[in-house]
């Protein structure tokens, strides 16, 4: 059954980005956008968050890349991606066709490395926003340090601030003791939104082989089994900053969707649940717009942050 | 706005093990399917997922196209956790599909020789090759050989429906409970000589170790190889970067390619064999 889209208002705000609805794909989870557009119409998304980009190509990790382990899989793909020059020339335009926000995942080895990615994006036609992954735990040199260091995380944040006039979406590693001072300390430093959660470390072994299942050793988990700590971190995090939290973290459907929005994330990403089925995305979205037709409410922002909690205000 | 693609429901028409370990799964279908080429693949997984979540990468076996639904069969060797789960389905069993996906053999260059090299479970795509071969180049009359090699004669699954089809069929086994006690590579290479080197095209599926041999013969002989890669993979559209393979690039430098996307079928020439470990 065809909800009607007029009865329901499903915009949310990221900072100056307006969304149509609050679901969007995980960076790393939907190529650069090309790959599921014949699964899903990317009109119908509240944003597009590209696989992550740095300033020259990489050429990724030696397979075996990814496992799968109960209720997730691990990865350790390590950042292979075309460049952002080559993004800019080849990919970007693909998305002039659809009316859909595209937000850029970016990341570098250096602070320089953040400022000068942000900048190329920033001059390109058709980046709607730039999302910063501090966090991905599987380049030995790469953002685990950023991300794991109040000072250092605060550091890139400005750095890519002062290179953009983009909305700035700083993606969070929940590798962390206190992922709520680290986001305090970003919010500080100038983000206008957070995400979370990136991927947690993970590692598996052949133990008939006894070796690792990944040529890296140890992986970024996701899926299902990280859902739990990533809705406690989310919910540490909304309650510490002002600024809007975006939600992720083993979604699979519109339910778990609304535990993110309710616990008080203002929009959430589709990751992992896209292999399972290319069309995960769209059928969160549909699920909760009938969650809300179902509760008679007719806007999305009654569901954000509406979690009741005994005793609290 | 086109029609989107999506995740197919299937059902299980049967689950047969042919030998131990090895299963024929198949698999009714609605038409939207399409019609697989020989080469491409399927991401299949049981509709009852319980903590798996990933379909599996299978090469088509074999497909009968119908009226009001299709079949596809697939070929499948017990290796993890995923197959254990397909292997338990039974007859009347929902499973989920997506494809047909991939690349498949390039078959537009007529040759008058062709060479089908199967190792193990890679002889799935090499049937349904098989069986694009004979039925839309029957009048062209190809000389067509099969070299087969298993562990055992009984994983050598399949051989008597391909054997009519085939001028030679050249069998090798590990334990010499058939034919020729050794690897598939090695008759091969006996023969290599004799073919001719612009009207010959070499098909081939198998084991990462006869993958890297037959790459070894080759690189003497100028035969176009097209072979059929394997890797873990979770998206199967391209987007999760997993099924890397290790080629050549541009540059001479190492690059990725997706098995999904890029191949499954690839130039056996492109492959960068990693010296240490002898992997792609």
């Amino acid at each position: 059954m065809m909800t009607d889209p007029v009865l329901k208002k499903m915009d949310v705000a990221i900072g100056t980005l307006k969304l149509k609805n609050p679901v969007m794909t995980a960076s790393g989870t939907f190529g650069y956008g090309e790959e599921y557009a014949p699964y899903v119409d990317l009109n119908r998304l509240g944003a597009v968050v590209v696989k992550g980009l740095s300033l020259e190509p990489r050429a990724g990790n030696p397979p075996p890349r990814i496992m799968e382990t109960p209720c997730g899989m691990l990865n350790a793909v390590g950042l292979q991606n075309i460049g952002v020059k080559a993004f800019i020339r080849e990919k970007l335009p693909f998305f002039r066709d659809y009316d859909v926000a595209v937000i850029a995942n970016i990341f570098g080895e250096s602070v320089e490395e953040y400022g000068s990615v942000a900048a190329l994006l920033s001059r390109a036609d058709g980046v709607h926003a730039l999302e910063v992954n501090i966090s991905c735990p599987n380049v030995k040199r790469g953002g685990v340090a950023f991300g794991t260091n109040p000072d250092m995380a605060a550091e890139v944040t400005r750095t890519v601030k002062a290179s953009t006039d983009l909305p700035v979406i700083v993606k969070l590693t929940p590798n962390v003791t206190d992922i709520a001072g680290i986001a305090a300390s970003v919010e500080a430093a100038g983000a206008d939104a957070l995400s979370l959660i990136n991927t947690l470390t993970g590692m598996s072994v052949d133990i008939e082989r006894r070796v690792p299942h990944l040529r890296n050793v140890t992986g970024g988990l996701s899926g299902p089994a990280i859902r739990p700590i990533a809705l406690r971190m989310v919910w540490q995090v909304v309650r510490r900053v002002s600024i809007p939290v975006i939600g992720l973290g083993g979604i699979m459907t519109a339910r778990d969707a609304l535990e993110f929005l309710i616990v008080g994330a203002r929009a959430v990403q589709v990751g992992t649940a896209q292999f399972v089925n290319p069309r995960a995305c769209m059928d969160v979205l549909a699920g909760i717009e009938t969650y809300l037709e179902r509760h008679r409410i007719g806007d999305i922002h009654d569901v954000i942050g509406a979690l009741k909690i005994e005793g609290e205000p | 706005m086109p029609e989107k693609k999506a995740l197919l429901a299937g059902r299980v028409v049967s689950n047969r093990e042919i030998v131990q370990g090895h299963l024929v799964m198949t698999i009714r279908l609605p038409r939207a399917f399409g019609e697989p080429l020989p080469g491409q693949f399927v991401m299949l997984r049981p509709k009852e997922r319980g903590a798996l979540l990933l379909g599996r990468p299978f090469s088509v076996y074999d497909f009968q196209p119908g009226r009001r639904s299709v079949t596809l069969g697939i070929l499948y060797r017990v290796a993890g956790e995923g197959t254990r789960a397909l292997s338990l389905r039974r007859r009347g069993d929902d499973v989920e599909i997506l494809g047909p996906l991939g690349r498949p053999f390039d078959v537009s260059r007529h040759s008058g020789n062709i060479v089908l090299v199967a190792g193990g479970i890679g002889i799935a795509p090499i049937r349904f090759l098989l069986e694009h071969l004979r039925k839309n180049h029957a009048e062209a009359r190809s000389r067509i050989s099969l070299y087969a090699g298993a562990k055992t004669a009984s994983a050598l699954i399949g051989l008597e429906a391909l054997e009519p089809f085939c001028k030679d069929v050249h069998v090798c086994t590990d334990d010499c409970s058939m034919g020729h006690h050794g690897l598939v590579t090695e008759p091969l290479e006996k023969n290599l000589g004799s073919f001719p080197a612009d009207d010959t095209t070499v098909y081939a599926c198998g084991p990462v170790g006869m993958i890297r041999e037959l790459a070894g013969l080759l690189r003497d002989h100028p035969v176009p190889c097209q072979v059929s890669l394997e890797e873990r993979m979770a998206c199967g559209v391209g987007a999760c970067l997993g099924c890397a393979v290790a080629v050549r690039g541009p540059d001479g430098g190492r690059q990725y390619r997706r098995v999904c996307r890029e191949g499954p079928v690839f130039d056996i020439r492109e492959i960068l064999w990693d010296e240490g470990t002898g992997e792609a």
